[in-house]
């Protein structure tokens, strides 16, 4: 009977396997072309309903694949940032794809600064872009001439550098701080804050009652803090934050997106209609 | 047992069961139960009865997660920001606990029969004293009972949890215990209220929001993460079915992540023990000695006296855990008698 069973299993992962390739067959082939609605239509048909794993409420919070032609809109995309009930203050970029493509994230970095956030985090599970953090800054720069072009200079964008929090580069008024991290500030950042406190009750500067939860948040956010994030997208298939800022994601907003490659603008800015139809009552 | 509704799936349940068992099957589910006060507008009765049968669906889902033999669940009662409510629904809400847990005290037989171990996590010193009474009775009936392992998040939030944990530390610091390098994240997950407990495998949201609200954010760093639009009282065997799929489709891909973090956690243990062994060389007036195999040596006493020290202190730490469960259960005690 277990046989049965087993078999019944591997056959419906097979299936599920199927429909997510489909998926995401249809959204590579077809980005091309400008039939957004004919796309959007199949993606739903082809998504059986009796799963429903894309999770679809009214608010539609994880996002069927769109696609399209890059559209040159800069004028738009401040107005459209104003359009929105509320922007976040801080995204975060969540890339738990394999291979990341680092066009695609310097575009979102950059529709991010057009929107008017002011906070941008980019974030993977294996340090990948700690690692070649030169690299996603050079792509941010060329996209950002690329995108914004003649009011390129308008924008200017402050990449805060881990180890020493002094800004890479400065133009004119800072517009948007970008900031690159990694596994490494999640939970072992709370573990040095905790030996911080801890040396201070060993040097007879604080006792252990006196902690508490503000407290411990400056000692985590240091000098040069972002607020936390109000929005993480979370581009790929994995349904986990994989070890996001734990501490800082309380009350953030996490909106699944198939995945960062070939992002359009539109799919980019449907994740901020959803993030600014999201009621936070706060324990309330 | 009230807290655990008793029946049977149907056949057709138990078919599908068997089917998603053949598969990986997370040992460890967390709920967020959200959605009570939406249900009650939504049927236009009072909020209080959103929560009563908020309280029903749990007895529910328990029952079928030992079917499906999830043997351990978390699930979110009451968080802190809770306390800003209206009087009357917090009053409302603490006066349903009462109810649930002294029912609970009722059931111990039942309990050890079955083996339900429940935990209360959070701070409970924010709670009145006669439902913190009832807790430590049903905590300590409970203690050694194996079977099933029941953690009810009541008067919690993460962000609390963290604090207490570092504070615990720290407090071991001024005891002498342990020293501020000693803090690593394998001793911050065992001052955490969930020390008895291995981290979550999947997390379930219900109601359409898609954030964490302050649980477990430690513990569910790489946890599946599935948010379902049902409101928790409508939520059905099948709902919590298609949440295990996710967890089966994410299984490998988190596996391996969790295997990357879990690597990367060792060699930053190591890394932080050749500091402190050559540092304490240092300060001894040893120098850094050139034989590699005498700085191995060095390195390796001196992780087996950090790990004798964290030892003792989480020995220390546990005890004073289960003396305030017995002094709250004495003072039941004493009451009970005058």
């Amino acid at each position: 009977m277990a046989v049965v069973y087993e078999f019944m299993w591997r056959m419906l992962h097979a299936l599920l396997h199927l429909q997510r390739t489909i998926l995401s067959w249809f959204r590579i082939s077809i980005w091309n072309w400008n039939w957004r609605l004919w796309r959007r239509a199949v993606a739903t048909v082809l998504v059986p309903a009796v799963f429903g794993f894309q999770n679809h409420t009214h608010n539609n919070k994880k996002l069927v694949p769109g696609g399209g032609k890059k559209s040159c809109g800069r004028v738009r995309w401040k107005s459209d940032g104003k359009s929105l009930e509320k922007l976040p203050l801080h995204v975060g970029l969540l890339i738990a794809e394999e291979e990341p493509r680092y066009t695609d994230i310097a575009n979102l970095v950059v529709w991010c600064m057009a929107v008017g956030i002011s906070y941008v985090s980019v974030y993977d599970n294996q340090g990948i872009f700690r690692r070649n953090n030169s690299r996603l800054m050079d792509e941010i720069l060329k996209q950002q001439q690329e995108l914004l072009g003649l009011d390129s200079l308008k924008y200017s964008v402050e990449f805060l550098n881990n180890s020493n929090d002094k800004p890479e580069q400065q133009v004119l008024s800072c517009q948007a701080t970008v900031k690159v991290l990694s596994p490494d500030d999640g939970k072992p950042g709370i573990v040095k804050a905790a030996q911080k406190f801890c040396q201070l009750v060993e040097q007879q500067q604080q006792r252990s009652a006196d902690l508490d939860v503000n407290m411990l948040d400056s000692l985590l956010r240091g000098t040069k803090g972002m607020p936390d994030p109000d929005l993480v997208m979370k581009f790929g298939t994995v349904d986990s934050t994989l070890g996001f800022l734990p501490w800082h994601i309380r009350l953030t907003e996490i909106i699944s997106l198939p995945s960062h490659i070939n992002i359009t603008y539109e799919d980019f800015f449907s994740a901020l209609k959803c993030y600014a139809g999201c009621e936070q009552r706060l324990g309330k | 047992m009230s807290w655990i509704r008793k029946g049977e799936l149907t056949l057709i349940e138990r078919l599908s069961a068997n089917i998603l068992k053949a598969g990986p099957m997370p040992k460890h589910v967390a709920f967020i139960m959200d959605g009570n006060r939406r249900y009650a507008r939504k049927l236009h009765v009072e909020r209080q009865q959103g929560h009563t049968q908020g309280f029903d669906k749990l007895a529910e889902t328990l029952r079928w997660c030992l079917n499906l033999e999830i043997r351990e669940v978390t699930v979110y009662a009451f968080s802190i920001e809770n306390f800003k409510r209206a009087k009357d629904e917090v009053d409302g809400l603490m006066e349903l606990a009462r109810q649930k847990f002294s029912r609970l005290l009722d059931e111990q037989e039942d309990l050890e029969k079955h083996g339900v171990c429940i935990r209360v996590l959070g701070d409970l010193t924010l709670l009145p004293l006669d439902i913190q009474k009832l807790i430590a009775q049903a905590v300590l009936a409970t203690k050694n009972h194996n079977k099933c392992f029941l953690n009810v998040c009541f008067a919690y939030t993460s962000r609390h949890e963290i604090t207490n944990a570092v504070k615990e530390a720290a407090w071991g610091v001024e005891q002498g215990l342990i020293k501020p390098c000693d803090v690593s994240e394998f001793l911050l997950d065992e001052c955490l209220y969930t020390s008895n407990s291995p981290d979550p495998d999947l997390l379930i949201r219900t109601s359409g929001e898609v954030r964490l609200s302050d649980f477990l954010l430690w513990q569910t760093t790489y946890s599946c993460l599935v948010f379902q639009s049902i409101l928790w009282p409508e939520y059905s065997f099948w709902n919590l079915c298609e949440a295990i799929l996710q967890y089966q489709l994410n299984h490998h891909a988190l596996q391996k992540a969790r295997d990357l973090h879990a690597e990367a956690r060792v060699l930053r243990q190591l890394e932080a023990d050749r500091c402190c062994a050559a540092e304490l060389l240092q300060q001894t007036g040893l120098g850094k000695p050139l034989d590699p195999q005498l700085r191995q040596e060095a390195v390796q006493k001196y992780t087996a006296e950090r790990e004798g020290r964290v030892h003792s202190f989480l020995t220390a730490l546990q005890e004073k855990r289960d003396r305030f469960f017995t002094d709250l259960n004495k003072g039941s005690i004493a009451s009970a008698k005058a």
